[in-house]
């Protein structure tokens, strides 16, 4: 088997707010590589007023990276934008009843289960997203232009967004393919939402990407990546501006 | 540590403003809060600002407003943020103009959000907290119905998220008739607990959690 061109590193961790009340982190997060030297990312925030929801996402980004993993380990890569949204629709569906089912065996209604859920899958030539709710997926091309392929959605209010559980998640996901050859990829939830792009249009800042994509591409230990990318998370530099749990996850074509 | 140092020194931020989070403290300061109870009042205000400052969130999340009420509607102090606020010293006087003083609180905490949806400034849903020891005195009925009604609607759209809070024999049936969540009741006069209180539910709202009802920590002081 040979190595996989991409490194990634990934962190979810705890915010001060949750810290001061006890609460465990309801971020989660989950990433494999793919056949064909492809990568699968799932992001998920559990809702604060969720009283379990560090479980939802964790089993939201769990089904759908794995239900994604099933899926290309023998079937050749969707042929064109249809059938990669499908692919998408297929893979969340499958966390949403998974989220469901949980809640039905807990004997709890769903909403305590709630959390966002983001699902993006890379190849050598296109990257395809499902966001519902709010974080986002920037992406950096050939040219080392990025792009944020998802906007961070809120309701009226700033804390306020939709969740996988709402009978409507899907009909209302955001869905992107974007085509060309990414270099980076970076997915993230909400807390960092505001230090990573631009609002309010969402445009991706690139003094916060460099960095750390350089970063992966330089680190080549797994775990010392890891440790480094909590150690920013949990940085007073960061701290300062939210107070929110933080999920991070960097992707960079190393060749 | 390895080549690639520290990354909390390496990576920058991208500068937005911070979502606001609205907050009016209405204030009843008619003839029978004389004594005792406005000086508790304005040493509670100080303890809220004093408390709010110890926490860099609610410093650049919150903003204050400050209304009285008593035979007239005032403003006392449109919206800044905590580091802005100058507590002021309130007297006590006059009548209850309390639905004026609602309609008011409403009619402030609309105009903000739209000036932020003006500027693209996210913000939180608005507080209102009226404080006060009685109720509608000097106010035709229609008017104080009228406000009544106009709560109402704006909490069933989750427009504001509104508090009554009673103080020494205030009258709580009377409240809870213009409230619709239940109105607090304070154990005599502790202002100060009670605004201590207010901000920490106040850095609860800022800590931004997604919520259905919203959530605040159960006062000790008071009963409900």
């Amino acid at each position: 088997m040979s190595v996989s061109r991409w490194h990634v590193a990934a962190a979810s961790v705890r915010g001060t707010s949750h810290e001061k009340t006890g609460q465990a982190c309801q971020d989660a997060h989950d990433w494999r590589i793919l056949p064909d030297d492809g990568l699968v990312v799932a992001v998920a925030d559990g809702a604060g007023s969720a009283t379990l929801g560090q479980i939802g996402a964790v089993l939201a980004s769990w089904t759908a990276a794995t239900t994604i993993c099933a899926r290309f380990s023998s079937s050749p890569w969707p042929r064109g934008d249809t059938e990669w949204g499908a692919c998408l629709t297929a893979a969340v569906e499958v966390a949403q009843a998974a989220v469901g089912a949980e809640a039905t065996a807990r004997q709890v209604m769903r909403r305590h289960l709630a959390t966002t859920l983001i699902l993006a899958v890379a190849t050598a030539e296109q990257v395809a997203v499902m966001q519902i709710g709010d974080g986002a997926v920037v992406v950096r091309d050939g040219e080392g232009n990025l792009v944020s392929l998802t906007a961070p959605l809120s309701g009226e209010y700033a804390n306020e967004t939709t969740f996988l559980i709402a009978p409507d998640a899907l009909a209302t996901a955001q869905v992107r393919v974007w085509h060309g050859q990414p270099t980076s990829l970076a997915a993230f939830t909400d807390g960092l939402q505001r230090l990573a792009l631009t609002m309010p249009a969402g445009t991706p800042y690139a003094p916060f990407f460099a960095p750390l994509f350089r970063f992966v591409a330089a680190e080549t230990h797994a775990r010392e990546a890891h440790e480094q990318i909590e150690a920013f998370l949990r940085s007073g530099r960061v701290t300062d501006r939210t107070d929110d749990d933080l999920t991070l996850v960097l992707a960079t074509v190393v060749s | 540590m390895s080549e690639a140092s520290r990354l909390d020194e390496m990576v920058e931020f991208a500068e937005n403003p911070e979502p606001r989070c609205p907050c009016v403290l209405l204030l009843d300061t008619s003839s029978s809060m004389r004594g005792t109870p406005i000086a508790a009042l304005n040493g509670g205000l100080r303890a809220f600002r004093d408390d709010l400052m110890q926490d860099a969130l609610a410093l650049q999340r919150i903003e204050v407003a400050v209304v009285t009420f008593d035979s007239n509607v005032q403003l006392i102090q449109d919206f800044v943020t905590v580091d802005q606020f100058d507590p002021p010293i309130l007297t006590a006087q006059g009548y209850t103009h309390m639905g004026a003083a609602i309609h008011q609180a409403l009619d402030m905490v609309q105009a903000r959000k739209e000036q932020y949806r003006t500027n693209g400034v996210a913000y939180y849903r608005p507080w209102v907290f009226m404080m006060t020891d009685g109720e509608p005195q000097d106010e035709p009925n229609d008017v104080v119905e009228q406000a009544a009604q106009r709560l109402k609607a704006d909490e069933a759209q989750k427009r504001v998220a509104f508090f009554a809070v009673g103080v020494e024999k205030a009258n709580m049936a009377r409240l809870a008739t213009l409230s619709e969540r239940t109105p607090i009741k304070l154990k005599g006069l502790n202002f100060v607990d009670m605004f201590v209180w207010l901000s920490a539910s106040m850095q609860a709202v800022a800590q931004s959690q997604p919520d259905d009802q919203l959530a605040l920590p159960p006062p000790e002081w008071g009963t409900v």
